[in-house]
């Protein structure tokens, strides 16, 4: 009995989507939905927790391109090689042999693990992790690396320090091999590492060692990109290695070979290693190792949620007060009409910059004070003016002349009939929520924890995304803010077809 | 009441509009005290490590080193006005800003090193003013023409197509194309610099009137093109030759040897169409719109009854009807532009006005936030000023008050 209004929303909205646009729309929309249901399922992940932990990710390679980017290369880039622990599939073999000599024990163990490298271009990183149980004295640990070619390159050696007196296994240590210059800390052998390749390649008379010293510090900008380790050691070994733009990768089996000698008769080493590869997954990484295809559908809740949260708040609470405002007109009118003019003049992404920098809100308070700054605006003008022409219709002066009250005619027979208008005004609302946050989080201010588009955006942008070509990191999270707008977009245009029927018929 | 009384009657409400605007800015930009709060530590902090590098104050007693601290401590805050309770201050604040005194950055300076809000703004000012003002035209002139053309296929395939891309671009805003552009024509096909305002260094000066080729070249084929869109087919000759001579300028300007504006023009090429490409489609959505709508209004039924050409029909009269309705309903796109720059701004790195408001916020440089914020409620208030006055001239029933 409410609706007796002529345009329905069920009219309305069954008709919009009967249309190409709405249909296509719909179709996003339902897409949307879907992926926003379906992430839990399918990225078990608690993200507020997991996405900062970088631990989850510590697997992943930094910067890799998605997988199937080496369609458009024509190369087989290089995936990640996994070297599990000894004792979990796939992992390390591991010989454990306990000696006593002149009253002394002793414990030799090697670890090994060997991988086929079958790819086109070079590992983008190598490392490597142990956990070590000792006696008094700490172990010796010396990794070496073979290679197709049957040359065997000395990586390292090192005593790790710390806990000498108690019998305790030492947290797990992580041994960087490769990319020596982002900075060497004290236990990071990955400098040694260097020198033992540079060393290796003179005493197999490929270079010499003004040679190195001219590529290194003459060429080192970022530009010239000398040969790292990680490339030195998977390279063919002739003089073109010593230049990252001729160096060729050497096919084969390598292995990794790590010589425990320990002083004591308990003393036990487990290793695990990773081969870094240059592409990963269906969306490729950022600089924290993230998988992006999670952070990109997580993406699709916070968005919708957030956009669909605004849109419908601000518009509904627009819609109300420009109803009021139309139908009982005068001093509220007067009122309400001034707010709006007000509201349209104050610049509201400057405060909410502003607020966003000195508090560094949570999502919902975002939300909260976007809608609080948008309580009237265009669509109360846009509405005021529908609800305008709506009072002059002859079933509002049927309802006044049975005598329904003022209230009761805004309510049951003026809302009704705006609400079509309305469903339009939020459809295209919504996108503009959706890319108010996404501006905020570009700029770092967004909510600080949760993996939103805009914030993977802005993180990208900051680290020179663009500037070292890394598309995926930009592109995937863009096409997902724009895809949503787009769908909420068509949706609005739809019904706009519908309700303005002098632009369809002509 | 007439056309003077009721613009009087605008101006009145903008004027206080933004006196309430620039208050809520100076009580927000404050943080409601919290930006004192943060100058003060700093104020102690830098103390702190000026009074330790000074031997004479380190050879005083402690009680004496104490005391010297909290005199200089004291002295300092008071001379930077921050003892005074917040209402008075922030009071004093807005009458400052009203009257543009500005006052000093804490942190931010001008390219001659002056710290006066009021020439860190001013230095920054044209910038923004050319790049918006100009993509802006841009795409309303583009906007309307393509709005007329659709609305005169209204249906084909061709305006189907138009309708979507113009519903689907203008609700993405300029920084994301912004991104886009940098990446594909930027960085990829390396056509443009991305960054910046100017090259550094500096390429050689030049004159002024070097700036003027691209404008001229702009203006030219957007002339033409507008020119063939309102007259007969037989006079169409004169738009094309517009519209080559358009052409030939732009090249001419790329034979040019790459001066200083040449290179800031090529700086405010892929910022110009960031926002050009945002903007364009609300315009040609709106124009088409109430173009058809008009269309079936019966002074137009008339029109075309007395035997008038379409074209004459489309631009004598079915424009102009439909004329006031475009122009309010793009006051919203207009202000959004102002304010929407300071991402814009930020990606582009360009050094305007939204530049510098980042650059004022993450330093907490609140004399240039409040002087920023009540810049920008001034070109939203002159903006919808001029609005108010495009509107009353343009909407009959406004000038029919004077009578």
């Amino acid at each position: 009995m409410a609706i007796s209004a002529p345009v329905g929303i069920k009219a309305a909205f069954i008709e919009a989507v009967r249309t190409k646009s709405g249909l296509v729309a719909v179709a996003m929309l339902v897409f949307l939905v879907l992926v926003a249901i379906l992430v839990p399922l399918l990225a078990p992940y608690n993200v507020v927790q997991e996405w900062s932990d970088p631990t989850n990710w510590q697997n992943n390679p930094k910067y890799a391109a998605p997988e199937w980017s080496e369609v458009f290369v024509g190369k087989h880039l290089s995936k990640t090689i996994l070297m599990p622990y000894n004792g979990e599939p796939g992992g390390f073999d591991k010989v454990r042999v306990p000696v006593q000599s002149g009253g002394q024990n002793y414990t030799f163990i090697v670890l090994k693990k060997s991988f086929d490298y079958e790819y086109d271009n070079f590992p983008s990183e190598l490392k490597m992790w142990m956990n070590l149980t000792f006696g008094t004295t700490s172990p010796l640990i010396q990794v070496y690396w073979e290679r197709p070619d049957n040359q065997s390159v000395f990586l390292f050696e090192s005593a790790p320090t710390g806990a000498v007196n108690a019998t305790l296994n030492t947290p797990t240590i992580t041994y960087p091999i490769s990319n020596p210059s982002q900075g060497a800390l004290g236990g990071d052998p990955s400098k040694d590492v260097y020198w033992n390749v540079v060393d290796w390649m003179i005493s197999q008379n490929v270079t010499n060692r003004s040679q190195i010293d001219s590529i290194y510090t003459n060429d080192g900008t970022i530009f010239a990109k000398p040969p790292r380790p990680q490339q030195l050691l998977l390279a063919k070994l002739d003089p073109s290695m010593l230049y990252a733009s001729t160096a060729q990768v050497l096919k084969g089996t390598y292995t990794l070979r790590i010589v425990i000698t320990g002083f004591s008769s308990i003393d036990d080493a487990n290793a695990r290693a990773v081969v870094y590869g240059t592409v990963y997954g269906l969306a490729g990484t950022d600089d924290q190792r993230h998988d992006l295809l999670i952070g990109l559908m997580w993406g699709a809740p916070v968005a919708l949620a957030f956009g669909l949260a605004g849109g419908l708040a601000s518009v509904l609470i627009q819609m109300v007060l420009g109803a009021v405002s139309g139908w009982y007109g005068g001093a509220i009118d007067e009122f309400i009409q001034r707010t709006a003019d007000f509201y349209l003049i104050i610049p509201t992404l400057p405060i909410l910059i502003l607020i966003g920098l000195l508090y560094r809100p949570h999502i919902v308070t975002i939300l909260a004070i976007l809608i609080v700054l948008g309580l009237v605006g265009a669509t109360t003008k846009v509405i005021r003016s529908i609800v305008l022409s709506v009072k002059e219709e002859q079933f509002i002066e049927a309802a006044r002349s049975y005598g329904a009250s003022r209230s009761r005619i805004l309510f049951r027979y003026i809302l009704p009939r705006v609400m079509p208008y309305t469903f339009a005004l939020i459809a295209l609302t919504v996108p503009a929520f959706i890319f108010l946050e996404a501006s905020l989080s570009f700029l770092g201010l967004g909510d600080p924890i949760l993996p939103t588009w805009g914030s993977t955006l802005g993180r990208a942008f900051d680290n020179g995304a663009l500037f070292y070509g890394q598309w995926w990191w930009v592109v995937f999270p863009i096409a997902g803010i724009v895809f949503t707008a787009v769908a909420f977009a068509l949706l609005g245009y739809a019904f706009d077809k519908v309700l303005n029927p002098r632009l369809r018929e002509q | 009441m007439g056309v003077a009384q009721h613009l009087a009657k605008r101006a009145i409400f903008l004027v206080i509009t933004f006196i309430v605007a620039v208050y809520a800015t100076v009580v927000i930009a404050n943080g409601g005290g919290r930006i004192d709060q943060i100058l003060k530590d700093q104020i102690r902090f830098d103390l702190l490590q000026q009074l330790n590098n000074n031997p004479a104050y380190r050879r005083l007693s402690p009680a004496n080193q104490s005391l010297e601290f909290n005199r200089t401590y004291n002295a300092t805050v008071e001379a930077r006005g921050l003892n005074q309770p917040f209402l008075e201050k922030s009071v004093t604040y807005t009458l400052d800003a009203l009257q543009f005194r500005l006052g000093r950055a804490l942190q931010l300076k001008a390219s001659d090193g002056s710290q006066a809000v009021g020439d860190i703004i001013f230095e920054r000012l044209p910038r923004s003013l050319v790049l918006f003002t100009t993509a802006n035209i841009l795409a309303a002139v583009v906007g309307i023409w393509l709005g007329l053309w659709m609305a005169r296929k209204a249906l084909s395939p061709f305006d189907r197509g138009m309708t979507v891309l113009s519903v689907t671009t203008f609700i993405v805003p300029p920084w994301v194309y912004g991104i886009l552009f940098i990446l594909v024509f930027g960085y990829t096909l390396n056509l443009f610099p991305t960054q910046g305002f100017v090259s550094v260094p500096p390429p050689p000066p030049a004159p002024l009137y070097a700036a003027f080729p691209p404008l001229i070249a702009v203006g030219l084929i957007l002339g033409g093109s507008m020119f063939n869109s309102m007259v007969r087919s037989k006079y169409r000759m004169v738009g094309y030759g517009l519209m080559a001579a358009g052409g030939i300028t732009a090249v001419v300007w790329l034979l040019l040897p790459y001066d200083y504006f040449k290179d800031i023009e090529l700086h405010m090429i892929l910022p110009m169409i960031a926002v050009a490409f945002s903007v364009f489609g609300s315009w040609s959505y709106t124009t088409r719109n109430l173009v058809l709508e008009v269309m079936d209004a019966d002074f137009v039924f008339a029109a075309r009854a007395k035997g008038l050409k379409e074209r004459d029909v489309l631009s004598k009269y079915v424009l102009r009807a439909a004329s006031p309705p475009i122009v309010t309903s793009l006051a919203l796109t207009l202000a959004a532009a102002w304010t929407g720059a300071i991402i814009t701004e930020t990606v582009f790195q360009y050094p305007g006005l939204g530049l510098l408001f980042f650059e004022a916020i993450t330093v907490f440089d609140a004399p240039v936030v409040i002087g920023l914020t009540v810049m920008y409620a001034l070109l939203l208030v002159i903006t919808v000023f001029l609005l108010d006055l495009t509107y009353s001239m343009l909407d009959p029933r406004i000038r029919a008050l004077r009578r």
